[in-house]
C-alpha cells in the first residue's frame, strides 16, 4: 500500500548530457545505465526513503529531452518542491549555461522552491570547473551545492537525502510552497476548492 | 552529444496550439517519430498564456504591420517537386488589439484602511504573478477533455480548480444561479413551488433521450417555448435558458435539452458546479500533451519553424525546409497561424475577446470565487461568456481579479464587449461602490475557423488545425485531433493509457521495456 508521510516533487534541469538521468537512476535503482539511450516512456521515478522514522516519497522528474533545444515546457516547473540544477564539471559550456537556466527557473518556478546546484561527473579526470567555482556560484545564488559522480555512486544518495530532510523540515515549519490542488483522477472528488460534493440532481 | 539532427520523421508538427499538441502526443504515444516545432519562444501559439511582460511582447507583435516577406530558403528539389515559401513572420495572431491602463502610473501609498489603490508600476512589478490566457477555456467535469486526460494518464501533468459559482445577469443585477440540488434548496431567490418545478424540469432534461415519443412533440419548438409550456416562472426560465443551457431565445428545444443535460451530468464530480479551470491558465493544457509526446521520444524545438514546404507533383508534401535542412516527413500537421494564405479559407468568422483587471470581484463575496457568467444577449450585444479568476488560480496577484470575455465577432472586440463591461465595472470617473474598479483592459479579435473546411486547399498529407473556437470547453480541438489522427493512423489507438512509473521496468541492458499495465482501466465510481 502507499504509505508515506510526505510526498515531494523534485525536478532536474541542466544541459543535455550532464548526467541528469544517470543521477536519477543511480539513486532510484542503484545502477548506472551503460549506454545513454533515450529513456522512452519514463516520466518520473519514485523512491521512498526513511528519515527520522518517517517515510518520505520523492517523485523525481526528468526533462524528457526537451532541454536539448531549450524547449522545456513551463508546466514542467509548476508545483516543484525542489529543483536540481546540474552541470558537468568537465565541461565549461554546461557551467556557462547555468545563468540561462536560473533565469528560466525564476520565471516559472515558485520562488520558495528549494534549489540545489550539482556538479556531476567527479569521476572524470579532465575537470574544467574547480570545486570552489561551483561553490561560489551556488553561494551567490542562494543554492545548496554538492559534487557528485553518478558513475561511482559518490554523493548521490547524500544529495537526495539532504533534499528530503530539508523539505521535511520546511514542511513541518510550513515554509514549503503549498500546492493545494490534487490532480484529476477518476476516483478523487477533491479538486481545488471542493466545497460540498454529491449534490447531483437524480 | 547527439548533435546529429534526424532528417526523417513520420509526423512533423508545426505549432504548439491545442490540436497540434494533442496530435503530436497521440502519434508519439503509438511509436511514431515526431518532430514538434514552434517558431515562437513560448508554447501554445493561439492558445498561449502569458505573464504580464510576455503579454506586452505579444501585443507588440500583433501591432506590427503584416509582413509578406518570404523566407530566403533555397531548398534542394527533386524532379517534379516545388517549394512553397513561408513568410518570415507569421501574420499577427490577433487584430484590433487595444490595450489600455485605467490607473495612474504611480500612486503614493495611502492610509492602510482604504482599499488598495493600484498603479501601473505596481502591476508591472508583479508581472510574474500573471497568467493571462489568449483562449480561456473551462472543462466540463465529465467532458471529453477530462475523460481524455484520465484515460491517457496525461492528468498527472495538470492541476485544476473548481469553478465555485455560476452567476447570471437578471433584472439589471448579478445573481448566483443554483446548480446543485443543495443549491436549489438553499437559495432564497426562488420560492418553494419554483424549486419543485425546477427539479422536475431538470430531471426531465437528464432523461430526455430515453423518451423518444415525448421528444417528437418538441422537435420544431424552441427551448424557450418548451420552458414556457412547462409554465415555469420568468425567474426560472431565465436561469435555465441562459445560465444552465447557455442558450438564447432561438435555441432549438432538443439542443437546449442536450446542453442542460451536459451541464447536469458534470455536476457533483469534483465540486458544486460542473466546471474546472486549469491552474496557471488554459495554456498549460497543450503543454501537458507536449510533455507526453516528449516522454515517448518526440523531439522538441522552439524558436524554429519551416522556411518552405516541399511538395511533389502528386500534391503530397515531401519535406519541410527548416534551418537550411530538408526534413522529410510522411505527414505534416500545421497550426492555422503558420498556414500560407493559399491554404486558408477566404472568409472565416471571428471571436471578440476582452481581458480586464479589476480591484475586486464583479460580485463581492466573503471568499475568492471562480465565477462563470453567461451574459444574456440584449439589443447591444450577443451572449457573452465571462469567466472571472483570481489569485488562487495564479491568474493574477492577490487583490486583483481577471475577467475574460468572449463573444462572436460582429464589429471590433471593443465595440462588441464595451456595453457589457460598462455594466460590470467602474471605468475611470465612475464611483459605483457596488462595482469593482477597472485597472487595465485589453481587447482583440481572432479568427474562428472551427466551421471552415481546412482541407480544401492543402496537399493531401498536410493537415491544418484550427485555433480557439467560441465554445466554453476544449471539445472541438479534441474532436479535430481525433479526426486527423484517424486519417493518418486508422489502425492505431488514440492516446492509450501511458504507464505509471511503477509499471516500467528498466532493464540493465540497453533496451527499455514496458510492462503492459494489467486490467487497470480506471473505473468510474458509481454514484
Amino acid at each position: 500500500m502507499d504509505d508515506y508521510k510526505f510526498l515531494f516533487k523534485v525536478v532536474l534541469v541542466g544541459n543535455a548530457g550532464v548526467g541528469k538521468t544517470c543521477l536519477v537512476r543511480r539513486f532510484t535503482q542503484g545502477l548506472f545505465p551503460p549506454g545513454q539511450g533515450a529513456t522512452i516512456g519514463v516520466d518520473f521515478m519514485i523512491k521512498t526513503v526513511e528519515l527520522e522514522n518517517e517515510k518520505v516519497k520523492l517523485q523525481i522528474w526528468d526533462t524528457a529531452g526537451q532541454e536539448r533545444f531549450r524547449s522545456i515546457t513551463q508546466s514542467y516547473y509548476r508545483s516543484a518542491h525542489a529543483l536540481i540544477l546540474v552541470y558537468d564539471i568537465s565541461s565549461q559550456p554546461t557551467f556557462d549555461c547555468l545563468q540561462d537556466w536560473l533565469r528560466e527557473i525564476e520565471e516559472y518556478a515558485s520562488n520558495k522552491v528549494l534549489r540545489v546546484l550539482v556538479g556531476n561527473k567527479t569521476d572524470r579526470e579532465d575537470r574544467e570547473i574547480p570545486t570552489s567555482v561551483g561553490e561560489d556560484f551556488a553561494n551567490r545564488h542562494n543554492m545548496y551545492f554538492v559534487e557528485t559522480s553518478a558513475k561511482e555512486a559518490e554523493n548521490v544518495e547524500r544529495l537526495f537525502m539532504v533534499i528530503a530532510s530539508e523539505l521535511m523540515e520546511q514542511a513541518r515549519s510550513k515554509e514549503l510552497p503549498r500546492y493545494e490542488t490534487p490532480a484529476l483522477s477518476s476516483r478523487s472528488t477533491s479538486v481545488g476548492d471542493g466545497g460540498c460534493c454529491g449534490g447531483r440532481f437524480s | 552529444m547527439g548533435d546529429e539532427f534526424p532528417k526523417e520523421y513520420d509526423v512533423i508538427v508545426v505549432g504548439t496550439g491545442m490540436t497540434e499538441s494533442i496530435l503530436a502526443a497521440a502519434a508519439s504515444r503509438v511509436g511514431k517519430r515526431v518532430l514538434h516545432l514552434d517558431s515562437n519562444e513560448y508554447y501554445g501559439g493561439l492558445w498561449a498564456s502569458f505573464n504580464f511582460e510576455g503579454l506586452q511582447q505579444w501585443v507588440g507583435d500583433c501591432q506590427k504591420p503584416k509582413d509578406e516577406t518570404e523566407c530566403k530558403a533555397d531548398p534542394q528539389l527533386a524532379d517534379g517537386e516545388s517549394a512553397i515559401k513561408m513568410r518570415v513572420l507569421n501574420p499577427p495572431t490577433a487584430t484590433n488589439v487595444k490595450e489600455q491602463w485605467h490607473v495612474p502610473e504611480a500612486v503614493e501609498s495611502s492610509g492602510d484602511d482604504a482599499k488598495k489603490a493600484w498603479s501601473q508600476e505596481e502591476v508591472k512589478k508583479l508581472y510574474r504573478k500573471f497568467n493571462i490566457d489568449l483562449a480561456p477555456k473551462l472543462l466540463y467535469s465529465r467532458g471529453a477533455l477530462v475523460e481524455l486526460l484520465i484515460s491517457s494518464n496525461i492528468a498527472r501533468y495538470t492541476e485544476f480548480r473548481n469553478v465555485t459559482r455560476v452567476v447570471t445577469w437578471h433584472e439589471g443585477k448579478l445573481t448566483p444561479v443554483p446548480c446543485s440540488r443543495a443549491d436549489v434548496f438553499a437559495t432564497q431567490n426562488i420560492t418553494v413551488v419554483e424549486k419543485r418545478m425546477l427539479m422536475n424540469l431538470l430531471q426531465e432534461c437528464t432523461e430526455y433521450e430515453g423518451n423518444p415519443e415525448k421528444l417528437k412533440k418538441h422537435e420544431n419548438q424552441s427551448f424557450l417555448d418548451f420552458l414556457k409550456d412547462k409554465q415555469l416562472t420568468d425567474n426560472l426560465i431565465h436561469y435555465v435558458l441562459y445560465a444552465i443551457a447557455m442558450s438564447t431565445e432561438e435555441t432549438p428545444c432538443i439542443e437546449g435539452m442536450s446542453r442542460t443535460q451536459k451541464f447536469l451530468l458534470s455536476l457533483g464530480r469534483y465540486g458544486n458546479t460542473p466546471f474546472l479551470w486549469p491552474m496557471y491558465g488554459s495554456g498549460e493544457i497543450p503543454q501537458a500533451f507536449c510533455r507526453l509526446c516528449a516522454v515517448f521520444g518526440g523531439l522538441y524545438h522552439l524558436k524554429r519553424g519551416a522556411e518552405a514546404l516541399i511538395v511533389g507533383s502528386d500534391n503530397t508534401l515531401k519535406a519541410i525546409h527548416s534551418d537550411r535542412e530538408n526534413l522529410k516527413s510522411n505527414y505534416l500537421v500545421m497550426g492555422l497561424d503558420y498556414a500560407p494564405d493559399s491554404f486558408l479559407p477566404e472568409e472565416s468568422p471571428g471571436i471578440s475577446r476582452g481581458v480586464f483587471l479589476i480591484d475586486s470581484s464583479i460580485l463581492a463575496a466573503d471568499k475568492e470565487h471562480l465565477t462563470l457568467l453567461e451574459f444574456p444577449p440584449d439589443e447591444s450585444s450577443g451572449p457573452v461568456t465571462i469567466v472571472e479568476v483570481g489569485s488562487l488560480t495564479n491568474a493574477c496577484p492577490q487583490g486583483l481579479y481577471m475577467v475574460h470575455m468572449t463573444t462572436k465577432q460582429k464589429g471590433s472586440a471593443e465595440e462588441d464587449l464595451m456595453s457589457v463591461a460598462k455594466k460590470l465595472m467602474n471605468f475611470p470617473g465612475e464611483t459605483d461602490e457596488s462595482k469593482p474598479n477597472l485597472v487595465w483592459s485589453m481587447f482583440f479579435n481572432m479568427k474562428d475557423t472551427s466551421t471552415c473546411d481546412l482541407g480544401a486547399n492543402t496537399p493531401t498529407n498536410l493537415f491544418l488545425t484550427s485555433g480557439p473556437d467560441l465554445d466554453l470547453d476544449f471539445d472541438f480541438a479534441i474532436k479535430q485531433a481525433k479526426e486527423i489522427f484517424s486519417k493518418m493512423y486508422p489502425e492505431d489507438e488514440f492516446l492509450p493509457r501511458a504507464p505509471d512509473p511503477e509499471e516500467i521496468i528498466l532493464d540493465d541492458d540497453d533496451e527499455d521495456k514496458q510492462k503492459q499495465p494489467e486490467e487497470k482501466a480506471s473505473e468510474e465510481p458509481q454514484e
